[in-house]
């Protein structure tokens, strides 16, 4: 058993030496050197070892121009930020055709009008709560008219408020302030008072506001 | 005379720009890299392949070698290790032994000393040696191919496959016990046809 087990190793050491010895003398046909002394030249002019240091001395130049360049962008975005309040202060007129987006556009001023009041005034541009404070209730109205505190109709989104709206004087019988849980006069219910009714973008009636 | 130069300095020289320490190391190493690469792959084209693939790498990536790690001839080696393995993987065929191989069979040279019947036992033993060793498991051809066929010692076989001795010895012993198991039933089978042709021999 031993004596075949070694007799077979030696077999196959003579195997592998023979397959060895046939082919120790193979080499890589011709055209594989030819081919790579073609591509050593192309390489050798393609990428010089000199132009690679350059393209590494390239890299970091590209590298400080472009910090340099977003350095600048911001200087000029911060210069051109604190040069728009200047312009606007300047009353610049708005370029013609300009498609104004929606983000560009600033936001309407809230215009009260008054419709049968004769003087017109200058109105607050903003209402930022439907209930219009004492003081400045009396601005609105006309110097000698006294008017109380904006009454809710209903519930109200204060968003639809503050994008404009518009008050209008109307008349309503004066029975009409019992529903609003204001005194009335039982003997002269039958006449009318004014009121300011402040109407939204909505085109609803939001508050009410009497008017003496 | 750059054939003077060793390895590494031809290397440096033709990272420098030097086509002559090229062509030099190339026809100092190419034939190493082309059998490793045919008798790993079995295949003229794949060695070819392999072996431009080879010096191409040096071409591009030379700086890499590092002298302390081990020679120009090892590095080359176990780049073209790599290379055949990834090849074998793609194409997920190993050694057909088709037409391609049958192409690069030596030519066996006649000799005067060996009757032609012992000369057509030894083509058929290498033949079917050269069989059983690309049947192997590649981790095991390999230390064949390294340590058997292109005769390099343990030490440089382990720096060419990135494993210890100890490793490239055990899989040598395991890759010639399969190679025994592989062969012996085709000797068995001559002992057997031999048998029955003395026997008819002797019964006629």
């Amino acid at each position: 058993m031993n004596q075949r087990f070694e007799n077979d190793e030696e077999m196959l050491t003579r195997g592998l030496q023979a397959l060895a010895s046939e082919m120790k003398d193979v080499e890589a046909p011709e055209h594989v050197e030819v081919n790579l002394l073609k591509a050593f030249r192309a390489r050798q002019v393609v990428v010089p070892i000199s132009t690679r240091r350059r393209t590494s001395r390239g890299y970091w130049l590209a590298a400080v121009a472009a910090v340099l360049l977003i350095a600048m962008s911001v200087v000029a975005l911060r210069w051109k930020s604190t040069e728009k309040p200047a312009e606007a202060l300047a009353g610049r007129e708005p370029q013609k055709g300009r498609v104004i987006s929606p983000r560009d556009e600033t936001p309407k001023p809230v215009e009260y009008q008054a419709v049968v009041q004769p003087a017109q005034r200058s109105i607050p541009k903003r209402v930022r709560h439907p209930r219009v404070r004492s003081s400045e209730s009396a601005q609105l109205a006309s110097p000698s008219e006294i008017a109380t505190d904006f009454i809710p109709l209903r519930y109200m989104n204060v968003a639809s408020l503050q994008e404009g709206g518009q008050i209008v004087r109307v008349e309503v019988p004066r029975s009409a302030l019992a529903n609003f849980g204001l005194p009335v006069n039982m003997e002269r219910s039958n006449e009318r008072v004014k009121a300011d009714v402040l109407y939204g973008v909505d085109g609803l009636a939001h508050a009410i506001r009497f008017v003496k | 005379m750059k054939s003077d130069l060793n390895d590494s300095e031809l290397l440096r020289s033709m990272l420098a720009g030097d086509e002559e320490a090229l062509s030099v190391l190339y026809r100092r190493r190419q034939g190493a890299v082309y059998r490793f690469a045919l008798q790993m792959s079995g295949s003229k084209t794949v060695a070819e392949d392999v072996t431009q693939e080879v010096f191409l790498f040096l071409m591009r990536d030379g700086r890499v070698f590092d002298p302390a790690k081990g020679s120009v001839s090892a590095f080359l080696l176990g780049v073209a290790r790599n290379y055949v393995l990834r090849r074998l993987r793609v194409e997920q065929q190993l050694a057909p032994l088709g037409d391609d191989f049958d192409d690069d069979v030596p030519v066996l040279h006649a000799s005067t000393d060996i009757c032609p019947l012992e000369d057509l036992t030894r083509a058929e033993t290498i033949e079917s040696v050269r069989r059983a060793v690309l049947s192997l498991p590649s981790k095991y051809r390999e230390v064949v191919v390294l340590c058997e066929l292109q005769d390099i010692s343990y030490g440089e076989t382990a720096e060419i496959l990135g494993c210890a001795i100890g490793t490239v010895r055990s899989r040598l012993h395991r890759a010639r016990a399969l190679l025994l198991a592989k062969l012996r039933p085709a000797a068995e089978a001559e002992d057997a046809d031999s048998a029955t042709v003395k026997s008819a021999r002797c019964f006629a």
